[in-house]
């Protein structure tokens, strides 16, 4: 942990120029990288939107010279870059999740599939962002709003209301930890 | 008024990601149909997070910062067009106010009289201060109808 600060630090005030800070910036991106990805491709429904974005949400981390931070803000950074690029892209296009919501009926592990895509495809893109963040990547209300830039109190209801109709979709019995 | 959560809700969410369980905190999940609900469908996107990972392929770190720095030089660039094309209305701008105060002047003051009281080494100096006046206003302007030309 302590390791990634210095990482964090090194990249943020323009230090990506030098052997030091493209080291830190790599591992910070082994880091990361993973679960932004997850979460822009569940976001959009898309995995080449995903890719794209990935990209931009990095080159924009790179470039906009940001306070030294540690680890988890620069996590919480690069998520607040990745759902703003999301909610960009939601106004300039009409966007339809290119992933068709599935039908019903196959067995077990595949089922389960089956089901979560299917509950992803049915949220609005916002519903889907707030799942992730709360359930996926364990953000607390706080942390959401300020990924977001929604209310601790709107976030509330609103992952509420998603958590209901999602598990609209979902059968407990199928799901596998 | 119903809560919209159970106050548990992010502890079992905490658990699950760290994977340390109280016997009484299971025990809650169990029978709370609200941390239930909450539990499969955070197991659901869980599981969900762990397939779409294993298809993902990042690309090279290096190719992004390389990214980003051609970003950040055409930014930069972006930044000096702008402040040239500023400098260029504001040159237009001077020379049309100049125009137009010379001309105005000319049909206001006697410059006729002030030019014919002049004469030898006062001609001379004046003489060589509207060529230098002239020849500075045509080379600003040069660039700038160059430009417009290039543009049109």
């Amino acid at each position: 942990m302590e390791d990634a600060s210095m990482i964090a630090a090194w990249i943020a005030p323009g230090r990506e120029q030098t052997a030091a800070g493209e080291e830190g910036f790599r591992r910070l991106y082994e880091a990361t990288s993973r679960p932004l990805w997850g979460y822009l491709h569940h976001a959009s429904g898309r995995p080449d939107v995903a890719d794209d974005l990935l990209q931009e949400t990095y080159c924009k981390f790179l470039l906009r010279k940001a306070p030294a931070m540690d680890e988890a803000e620069c996590r919480s950074y690069l998520f607040r870059i990745a759902t703003n690029l999301l909610h960009n892209r939601a106004r300039s296009r009409d966007d339809a999740a290119r992933e068709e919501p599935a039908e019903s009926g196959a067995q077990t592990d595949e089922d389960a599939r089956l089901d979560v895509r299917a509950a992803i495809c049915h949220l609005k893109p916002r519903e889907r962002e707030l799942l992730w963040l709360a359930y996926v990547e364990g953000m607390s209300h706080a942390e959401i709003a300020a990924t977001t830039g929604l209310g601790v109190m709107s976030i509330r209801i609103l992952l509420y209301r998603a958590r209901q109709k999602a598990s609209a979709f979902l059968r407990p019995e199928r799901i596998k930890s | 008024m119903k809560p919209m959560s159970c106050e548990h809700e992010s502890s079992i969410i905490r658990a699950l990601h760290s994977g340390e369980w109280s016997s009484e905190l299971r025990l809650h999940a169990a029978e709370c149909a609200d941390c239930s609900q909450t539990l499969h469908l955070a197991e659901a996107l869980g599981a969900a997070a762990r397939r779409a990972e294993a298809d993902f392929h990042a690309p090279d770190a290096h190719w992004i910062l390389q990214r980003s720095r051609v970003m950040a030089r055409e930014i930069a660039v972006r930044r000096v067009t702008r402040l040239l094309a500023a400098m260029r209305i504001l040159a237009a701008v001077y020379v049309a106010t100049a125009v137009l105060w010379l001309l105005r002047g000319y049909a206001v003051l006697p410059y006729r009289e002030v030019a014919s009281s002049m004469h030898g080494t006062y001609a001379g100096f004046a003489l060589i201060g509207a060529v230098a006046a002239a020849v500075c206003v045509a080379a600003g302007l040069w660039p700038i109808l160059r430009d417009r030309s290039e543009v049109g």
